[in-house]
């Protein structure tokens, strides 16, 4: 005897199926479901008749359809973003770099279980989530380790404002792994912008004044109390435009251009001849597109060096 | 059904290949001085391969036909080269060349019927130059390049060249063959005529005749035998069995003239037209690799590949990779400045658009159809 299926797990398996086709398979969780949701925006009611003929919602309310495959979409996509979270907090972050920031002091064994449930607020919060996704897909990739020894071999600029500027005295690893801290609790900086109405626009990436982020700063330090004030603080800053705000901190504008580059990475990408390759590229719009996206052109600039010098 | 026309494609590519390495062991063995037994198969598989190919092109016309697109086939499909590349030389050359080794194989036998068909087979030895259309199918049949226009392009400029270079050619030996152009050839019958005429001069006994054609062949190593016309052969340069075994019909020079035949080895003859035959051979095999793997490249790396990197990057959403530009790309190319523009402008715009959540989902909607279909 056959089993039919009810509404909710026919919307479940349209849903898992739907995640799982080869132009959304290798994203993370968050650009999947922010790619699926955009799809549906977008054709969602071309698809109605067929998908009502499966039983999901009826011909005539789109509406409801759309919310109930919207919320089966976050289901899911929450399941998959617990497993990437817990790899990114659990294996990528490493807080070598604590003592440089904490006077010596070496990171207490609850850091990552803080981290964790920022993590798990942020991706709670709509605004936040978007900007989560950019940042997550960033700290589980390698583009710090790729970068930041390279850079500091080098010594040119981006050396130079970390550890002469902002006088931080630390090692390229230590680096890295401060900026993948830095990356991860950023999207922190938008869990005091309420959701608007139309989540079509990318809020995830809208400019936060510096007063609200100063405002933000005790309550999620709170948050993450074994971290020393000054990463949340550096992490918040990393939201605001170059160079408009004063002073940025060099790290905050690192941790700025990875998320950024996290939020662009397409690991099935298969680069064509005649094609260069993706970080070049990256990079070189990137760098033409400096001022509007709030990012420091000369770091970009070196970055897009190395990567054309490595062939990434 | 694709499975089959696949391993059909795969024959014929193999019967392609098979055809020009059988276009050079012929003129090889020309030159080499075959054995007339090795060289009779040269000339039953020649038949066999045109054969092959008249039914290839014979199908691909009844399907084209049948599907009402026989223009598209002939012109767009470049069906013209299948053509005459099949029926011609079937009918001018491989067919006549059989038909004369079953006509009279030796200079003594089936004499008859064999002469007329001598003639023949030197009036369509021009056809064979034809055969060299062949690479241009065998191009045809490689993928060489992932881009479809690079593909295009280069198989229409490979086309167009073969085509230039094999109608000259046979334009010339035309010309030739009609004594507009005088060659080799007609210094040879010129010669021999005079040397035929000598021999049957009227009024010689037998004995002085053979006398004659003896002081004749001592002078002119092309003549072979001259004989009455009864068949009483009065002179031979060589034994019968040498005959057999060393000629082909096509390679004797015949005359009978006052009763008097006279046969002259034109051996030469089809030695220099297999040299002739090798070095254009080897000229369209070069100009086509040159095309297959000098400009090809180029192609691809200055056109195709540049203009495939800014379709993807119009079309999808998430392709944005630039275009790779030579460093020392010369500054008026029209297809790196357009690279340069979209790399400089369009690229950065498309980037601030997606940064402003205009961008379009990587997803498609055919892809997602189909998948709701599915159930």
């Amino acid at each position: 005897m056959s089993k039919v299926d009810s509404p909710s797990e026919t919307t479940a398996r349209f849903v898992a199926r739907m995640f799982e086709m080869p132009a959304l398979r290798s994203l993370p969780a968050l650009q999947r479901e922010e790619q699926a949701l955009q799809f549906l925006r977008a054709n969602g009611q071309q698809l109605q008749p067929l998908l009502a003929s499966m039983g999901l919602g009826t011909a005539s309310d789109w509406r409801a359809t759309a919310d109930v495959l919207s919320r089966e979409m976050k289901t899911y996509a929450d399941k998959l973003l617990e497993a990437e979270l817990a790899r990114a907090v659990d294996r990528r972050i490493s807080l070598a770099f604590y003592p440089v920031l904490a006077g010596g002091r070496q990171a207490p064994p609850n850091v990552r279980e803080e981290l964790a449930a920022l993590c798990r607020k942020i991706s709670a919060h709509p605004v936040a989530r978007r900007a989560l996704s950019g940042s997550l897909a960033a700290v589980l990739s390698d583009l710090t380790d790729k970068y930041i020894p390279p850079a500091w071999e080098s010594r040119k600029y981006i050396h130079g404002e970390v550890t002469r500027v902002q006088r931080l005295a630390l090692d390229s690893e230590q680096c890295s792994d401060l900026l993948r801290v830095l990356i991860l609790l950023r999207p922190a900086a938008y869990l005091q912008i309420a959701p608007g109405p139309e989540p079509t626009r990318d809020s995830g990436f809208t400019p936060v004044p510096e007063q609200a982020l100063q405002r933000a700063l005790p309550g999620l330090s709170a948050q993450v109390a074994s971290l020393p004030a000054a990463v949340v603080r550096l992490a918040l800053r990393s939201v605001l435009p170059f160079p408009a705000a004063d002073n940025l901190e060099a790290t905050s504008r690192l941790a700025a251009i990875f998320t950024h580059r996290g939020r662009s990475l397409a690991p099935s990408l298969v680069v064509d001849r005649g094609a260069d390759t993706p970080d070049k590229s990256w990079f070189n719009v990137a760098r033409r597109n400096a001022r509007w996206h709030g990012l420091d052109p000369r770091m970009l600039d070196e970055l897009y060096t190395i990567a054309a010098e490595h062939g990434w | 059904m694709k499975r089959i026309a696949d391993i059909l494609e795969s024959i014929v590519v193999g019967v392609i290949l098979a055809a020009l390495v059988h276009t050079f062991l012929e003129d090889c063995s020309i030159l080499a001085g075959w054995t007339v037994a090795a060289r009779r198969w040269i000339i039953w598989a020649g038949l066999g391969i045109d054969i092959f190919f008249t039914i290839e092109f014979l199908t691909r016309l009844y399907v084209a036909l049948t599907r009402g697109e026989a223009a598209d086939y002939i012109f767009r499909q470049r069906g013209w080269i299948d053509f005459l590349a099949s029926v011609p030389l079937l009918v001018f050359n491989s067919l006549p060349g059989v038909l004369a080794l079953l006509a009279g194989a030796g200079l003594a036998t089936g004499m008859g019927s064999f002469l007329n068909v001598l003639k023949v087979i030197k009036a369509v030895r021009i056809a064979r130059i034809l055969r060299l259309l062949r690479v241009v199918k065998l191009f045809r049949s490689i993928r060489y390049a992932r881009s479809p226009l690079a593909q295009r392009h280069v198989a229409a400029i490979t086309t167009i060249s073969v085509t230039v270079l094999v109608v000259t050619v046979l334009a010339g030996s035309l010309l030739a063959n009609l004594g507009v152009l005088p060659g080799l050839e007609a210094s040879f019958q010129d010669a021999q005529t005079a040397r035929a005429r000598a021999v049957s001069a009227p009024g010689l006994d037998a004995a002085a005749r053979a006398q004659l054609a003896r002081q004749t062949g001592g002078l002119d190593a092309s003549l072979l035998v001259v004989r009455q016309a009864g068949g009483k052969v009065l002179w031979t340069r060589h034994d019968q069995s040498y005959y057999e075994n060393h000629f082909i019909p096509g390679e004797y020079g015949y005359y009978n003239l006052n009763g008097v035949e006279t046969f002259f080895d034109e051996r030469p003859i089809a030695r220099a037209a297999a040299r002739e035959g090798i070095v254009f051979f080897v000229a369209i095999l070069l100009s086509v690799l040159a095309y297959l793997f000098l400009y090809s490249p180029r192609f691809a790396l200055g056109i195709s590949d540049p203009l495939h990197v800014m379709r993807r990057g119009m079309k999808e959403s998430g392709y944005n990779l630039e275009v790779k530009i030579p460093a020392r790309s010369p500054e008026d190319d029209d297809v790196f400045e357009l690279a340069r523009l979209y790399n400089s402008v369009f690229l950065p715009l498309k980037d601030r658009e997606s940064d402003a959540g205009e961008q379009a989902p990587a997803l498609a909607l055919d892809d997602v159809r189909s998948l709701v279909e599915k159930g």
